[in-house]
């Protein structure tokens, strides 16, 4: 009975999920709860119509009585028929719209949540959520206050009836009954256990397959096949030992039940049946007492069911409720919209960054330390590093994917803590390494950041604009179905340098005052790469651009370029001042300069090649 | 079909294939059997104890009956002592029939679960390395581990239920008719229009469900694809319109969900009231039969308790048929996976394999092409010879056809032109097990399993204590700490706390175990720092001596003291040489060996 103590504990919480749905969906649950209710009671009456014909025919009573009785029985049927569907439609609907409503609550709050958090959590356990979690709430609110609701009704409704009867029997068909509950509650906590015993196991078998079919190249390289057989095999029968083990508790369950049942009728038949031969009891209440013994399994087994589908709500809710404690590490400011729009003054561009150090959020780690730099509006300004220099980490910043400290970094004079996010990501065109596209068409996808465009008109001119402007024109049109080409997972694959050129273009397409591009070109060939930049210094609408590269080609023309190292900068300048320095930024051209000279030679001995025939 | 028009924006989640469509095939029917019927020891002593207990079943109201008729009525205490004895007998038969048949099947069911999880797991082992290219790992997974879980629950629950439940309206049915025959026709009257309803509703099920599926996996898609694509979402406002987006789909499942109820709301019910009809209707005429001693006062009375066990099953029925059928087309799916052309023959993957013997390594490749897709060739007329016990380093950009050639030695994949010659007999004449145990590989990402190093090394090969021992000094000399040598502990997530060069010994050893005739470095010192690489280098010398050895590298610099380098080019021979000839020519080996040669004093430089 603790666990009932615990869950009603758990039920009277402030942030119980399943208050909260039951309290929303109060009308449903109370016309569903009222169906089962009259279910519940109603189904106190057929035996008694039974006893009531049986007894008619042993007395001797009309025929009329009969046809009554036989009426009587078809009559509630059909109203239990009704209030079964009453408590279906009812009960059971309003858990399914209360878990449609966790996992809208649950979704809205991952869509506000920064990139940290994302980083942080694996896509499998938050999806894990969203499905298994939310249906287990779903269905301690369903099933689970069904059963819970239906034993109740039945110990209210039939033990009542039964005493009316025979005071008695009542006592005897009583006797054991109670050893339901506990037997229920001992062999739920036992399949629960061996029944994790064979998940986890499950998951093991799973994981070896999986590593085994990774692994497939090495293995059939070794010739060691047989070995993964014999180990898959040994698992295997392991499995099976432990489903075995659980089949022991889990098969037993409904036979001993009914076998408890058993007992009750043999009970009945011996002293029943002696009341019947001394006429203490009517024959009728005979047979009537026969169903009731078989109804109160039900109660008695459900209170059990009921208890661990509530205990498993219990941890599933929790975990739910742990995202939903989460907060984002980038919050809106509290200025409105429209105050903001007026304080911003007519020069949109200036970046500032103003001592800033940076750690990702939960770590130790200084990324960035003591970044000063002032970028005017027009500028357009690389960033050179080797990998893990913090260049990336600075352009993220901009965007707010993650939070800079007060004071830090100021766009347009102001501190981008102030910015209402909507509107700096608006100005912000940040185009990052990772190319992601969507499981739209080309056109929603390069669309993407025009809100109303599909409402409209959905015209094409802006689109091409950005698509010419970003140089894949050419390449949409040449796609099997050109601009409603579908793109993302189950769509057409794009080659890296097409992605990373639609990317571009999506961020081009919502004409930012500020672009930024974190190594967005690395996948495009270096004439396609020319004439993007090139095209970009005459956009409309065309201001400030950061570009990080690893390519000499991508940051040669830029009015400043700044190397990066270890999170400091470590010099800035056009490109012949640190050229002539002659230090890091030297050394990086040089060696990219060596790159280009072989990529060229290459080109030309391929080209050679070519005209000779010698390439099929 | 208004849905069509209006564009949700989700409509590239919604193409999912839909499987569970396909009719059931009547060779997985016969397949299942065959896998069924290798379990008879199960098999028949379940069926018997299924029919033993629906026997009990059915019984047990006529006892009751008895006891009225015999003991009650005549007032026979006698009598009715003996009916319940015997009352208490059957149902203790029942009882132990039950958990005996439910316990059986489930035997069953996992026996065959374990057979078939085998031989899928086997097919997987044997069929070629290209199926795996076409094929993701995630789906193949799937089917040796869920779809075959559904086919157990199929047998647990589907399968045994639906026999048992079809034995019990039979039996019923029958033992009503026996009875008597008038009062049976009208217990069973209702019977005809109820099978008929619950093959209504069970195909509306089934319908619901697949929609409720289809619209879940729409529902899961979006979500994964969201978050992974969080950022994105954020940098374009996206918030407000995907959320929208996502609430239209969360509201189908819903609503997918809610049909689905909306079939059982209305089935239950029109079993609930059939089953108050027929008993109405035994009450009525039932009664007057009894009161004219048509029929005995008992048998009315089990008849009520028989009309309502006859639709008890059909609640079940309709329901259990639904896993069935979803049992099927995981079987389809697991056998059409069994269908696919194994590379050797069947079933050679459970033996040990063992090396060609005498092996020489003489290595000739003449005119090869080769294309992984029919269309874009990788190789293009490839032909060189290598010695026995040379050193032959390949070198080239990526892409240029070097870790091909490895896949070809190891027959992964077939040349389309052309034929590779191994001690003058054609690669195809091998058996392809001996060839590859022939070969010792070592490539750049070492892949480690879950287990001990030792398990690592070994891949589970069972060794005579000797051979043990010589092992251990092997790895010893390798400079493996004895630490990691610890045959009982199993390595963190996959080796993850490993260095790179002691990911690469492992690999070395791996390789050494089987004391190949030709050796194979796939860049194999590519990410090791330099004293590992020294001491590498040595071990694999003194290992490799005098055998054919092929290295593949990115860095020339490891090659450079090879008999023989070959450039490769986008696929063709371009050069091949010693090192100072290569050099003197000029040509493409010269160009990438200067620029490495920059790259890395630029690097010390530094670093």
């Amino acid at each position: 009975m603790s666990s009932l103590v615990f869950a009603w504990r758990k039920f009277l919480d402030r942030n119980s999920l399943l208050r909260h749905y039951l309290w929303k969906y109060r009308k449903f649950v109370v016309i569903g709860l009222g169906s089962l209710l009259m279910v519940d009671v109603l189904e106190v009456l057929p035996p008694f119509i039974l006893k009531k014909s049986i007894d008619a025919l042993t007395e001797g009573q009309p025929l009329r009585r009969l046809a009554q009785m036989a009426f009587a029985y078809f009559g509630v049927s059909l109203l239990q028929g009704v209030g079964r569907y009453g408590w279906r439609m009812y009960l059971i609907r309003a858990s399914m719209f209360s878990g449609r409503d966790i996992r809208q609550r649950y979704t809205e709050h991952l869509f506000g949540l920064s990139a940290s958090f994302f980083d942080r959590r694996r896509i499998g356990d938050l999806m894990s959520l969203a499905t298994n979690d939310v249906e287990a709430v779903r269905m301690a609110m369903g099933a689970g206050l069904l059963t819970l609701a239906d034993a109740f009704f039945y110990f209210l409704t039939v033990p009542i009836a039964m005493y009316l009867l025979s005071p008695k029997l009542t006592l005897l068909a009583f006797v054991p009954l109670p050893f339901i509950p506990w037997f229920v509650m001992r062999n739920q906590q036992a399949v629960h256990s061996r029944f994790e015993k064979v998940q986890n196991f499950f998951s093991k078998l799973a994981a070896m397959a999986q590593e085994n079919l990774n692994g497939i190249r090495v293995i059939k390289a070794f010739a060691r096949e047989d070995a993964q057989i014999r180990r898959f095999r040994a698992a295997g029968e392991e499995f099976v030992g432990l489903n075995m083990h659980l089949a022991r508790v889990q098969t037993a369950f409904g036979p001993i039940l009914d076998f408890t049942m058993s007992m009750g009728l043999v009970l009945l038949l011996f002293i029943g049946g002696r009341g019947v031969i001394d006429g203490a009891v009517t024959l009728g209440t005979f047979v009537a007492f026969q169903r009731y013994i078989q109804k109160m399994v039900w109660p008695m087994t459900a209170l059990g069911m009921a208890l661990a589908m509530h205990q498993r709500a219990i941890a599933s809710s929790g975990r739910i409720k742990e995202i939903f404690s989460v907060q984002s590490d980038v919050p809106q400011p509290k200025i409105a919209q429209g105050e903001f729009t007026q304080t911003l003054g007519g020069a949109r561009g200036k970046v500032e960054f103003r001592k800033l150090s940076f750690s990702f959020p939960g770590t130790q780690e200084i990324v960035l330390s003591d970044v000063d730099l002032t970028i005017e509006p027009g500028e357009r300004v690389a960033f050179v590093g080797t990998i893990g220099a913090g260049k990336s980490a600075l352009l993220s910043l901009l965007p707010r994917l993650y939070p800079a400290k007060r004071g830090m970094l100021w766009v347009d004079g102001i501190d981008v803590n102030d910015w209402p996010i909507e509107e700096l990501r608006r100005q912000v065109g940040y185009v990052g390494q990772e190319v992601f596209l969507f499981s739209e068409t080309v056109t929603e996808n390069i669309a993407f950041g025009l809100h109303n465009w599909m409402a409209e008109s959905g015209q094409l001119a802006p689109i091409e604009e950005a698509t010419r402007l970003a140089a894949v024109h050419e390449d949409v049109l040449n796609l099997v179905e050109g601009y409603h080409t579908r793109l993302g997972e189950r769509g057409v694959n794009l080659s890296g340098g097409q992605k990373q050129r639609v990317t571009i273009a999506r961020a081009l397409i919502k004409q930012p005052a500020i672009l930024v591009l974190d190594d967005a070109l690395s996948s495009v060939d270096v004439q396609t790469e020319e004439k993007i930049l090139k095209s970009l210094r005459s956009r409309v609408g065309r201001n400030t651009e950061i570009i990080a590269a690893h390519r000499i080609s991508t940051v040669r023309d830029a009015d400043r370029i700044v190397v990066l190292q270890e999170g400091r900068v470590f010099e800035s300048g056009v490109h012949a001042k640190l050229m002539r320095a002659n230090g890091t930024y030297r050394k990086f051209y040089d060696e990219q300069r060596l790159k280009e000279d072989l990529d060229q030679f290459i080109q030309k001995y391929e080209e050679k090649k070519q005209s000779s025939g010698d390439f099929a | 079909m208004n849905r069509a028009e209006e564009p949700s924006g989700l409509e590239g989640y919604l193409d999912i294939e839909e499987r569970d469509a396909r009719p059931v095939h009547r060779r997985t029917l016969l397949y299942l059997f065959r896998y069924i019927l290798r379990q008879r020891k199960f098999l028949f002593p379940g069926i018997f104890l299924i029919l033993v207990s629906t026997s009990a079943v059915l019984l047990e109201p006529r006892l009751l009956g008895f006891a009225i008729d015999e003991g009650m009525i005549p007032k026979s205490w006698y009598h009715l002592k003996r009916i319940a004895t015997l009352f208490f007998f059957v149902e203790c038969v029942r009882v132990s029939a039950s958990i005996g048949h439910a316990y059986l099947f489930e035997a069953l069911g996992q026996r065959v679960m374990q057979d078939l999880r085998m031989a899928l797991f086997t097919h997987l082992q044997e069929i070629p390395v290209s199926v795996y290219d076409r094929n993701p790992v995630g789906r193949l997974v799937t089917r040796v581990t869920n779809d075959v879980s559904a086919l157990a629950e199929m047998f647990s629950a589907g399968f045994v239920t639906i026999l048992g439940n079809l034995l019990t309206v039979l039996g019923i049915l029958v033992w009503l008719l026996v009875l008597n025959v008038k009062l049976g026709l009208l217990a069973a009257s209702v019977l005809p229009f109820l099978i008929l309803a619950s093959i209504y509703f069970s195909a509306k099920l089934r319908i619901a469900y697949r929609n409720a599926r289809s619209k879940l996996s729409a529902l899961n898609a979006f979500l994964a694809e969201n978050i992974l694509g969080m950022r994105v979402v954020h940098l374009f406002n996206r918030q407000g319109l995907h959320l929208r987006r996502f609430l239209r789909v969360n509201q189908w499942y819903a609503d997918a969900q809610v049909s689905s109820i909306r079939v059982y709301a209305f089935f239950q019910p029109t079993i609930t009231i059939s089953a108050g009809m027929a008993v109405g209707l035994i009450i009525w005429f039932g009664g007057r039969m009894a009161l004219s001693g048509e029929i005995k006062l008992g048998i009315l009375v089990a008849y009520f308790s028989y009309a309502l066990s006859l639709f008890q099953p059909m609640r079940e029925l309709a329901d259990k048929w639904n896993i069935f059928l979803s049992g099927m087309a995981s079987a389809e799916r697991v056998f059409s996976i069994l269908d696919w052309k194994p590379e050797f023959r069947q079933g050679d993957s459970q033996r040990a394999a063992g090396p060609i013997k005498d092996l020489r390594g003489h290595i000739v490749f003449e005119n090869v092409w080769f294309a992984y897709d029919q269309e874009h060739w990788i190789l293009r007329d490839v032909s060189f010879e290598i010695q026995p016990g040379e050193r032959v380093g390949v070198v080239g950009h990526t892409g240029a056809g070097k870790t091909t050639i490895i896949s070809l030695l190891l027959r992964f994949y077939e040349p389309q032109k052309g034929k590779i010659i191994l001690d003058g007999k054609d690669l195809r004449e091998y058996d392809k097990r001996a060839l590859r145990a022939s070969l010792g590989i070592i490539q750049q990402d070492v892949f480690l399993f879950s287990g001990s190093t030792w398990d690592n090394v070994m891949l589970w090969r069972e060794l005579s204590g000797a051979a043990h021992e010589s092992i251990d000094s092997l790895l010893t000399s390798m400079g493996l700490t004895e630490q990691l040598r610890d045959r009982t502990r199993s390595l963190q997530e996959r080796g993850s706390n490993l260095s790179m060069g002691e990911r690469q010994i492992l690999a070395f050893a791996r390789a050494s175990v089987a004391n190949p005739a030709i050796w194979i470095l796939d860049e194999a010192t590519a990410n090791v720092d330099s004293q590992s690489e020294v001491e590498l280098e040595s071990a694999l010398r003194r290992i490799s001596d005098g055998k054919t050895t092929i290295l593949i590298a990115h860095r020339l610099a490891t090659v450079r003291s090879a008999n023989q380098i070959l450039v490769f080019h986008k696929g063709a021979l371009v050069e091949s040489g010693r090192h100072v000839q290569l050099m003197k020519k000029g040509g493409l080996y010269s160009k990438l060996y200067r620029y490495q040669e920059n790259l890395e004093s630029h690097f010390s430089q530094t670093v």
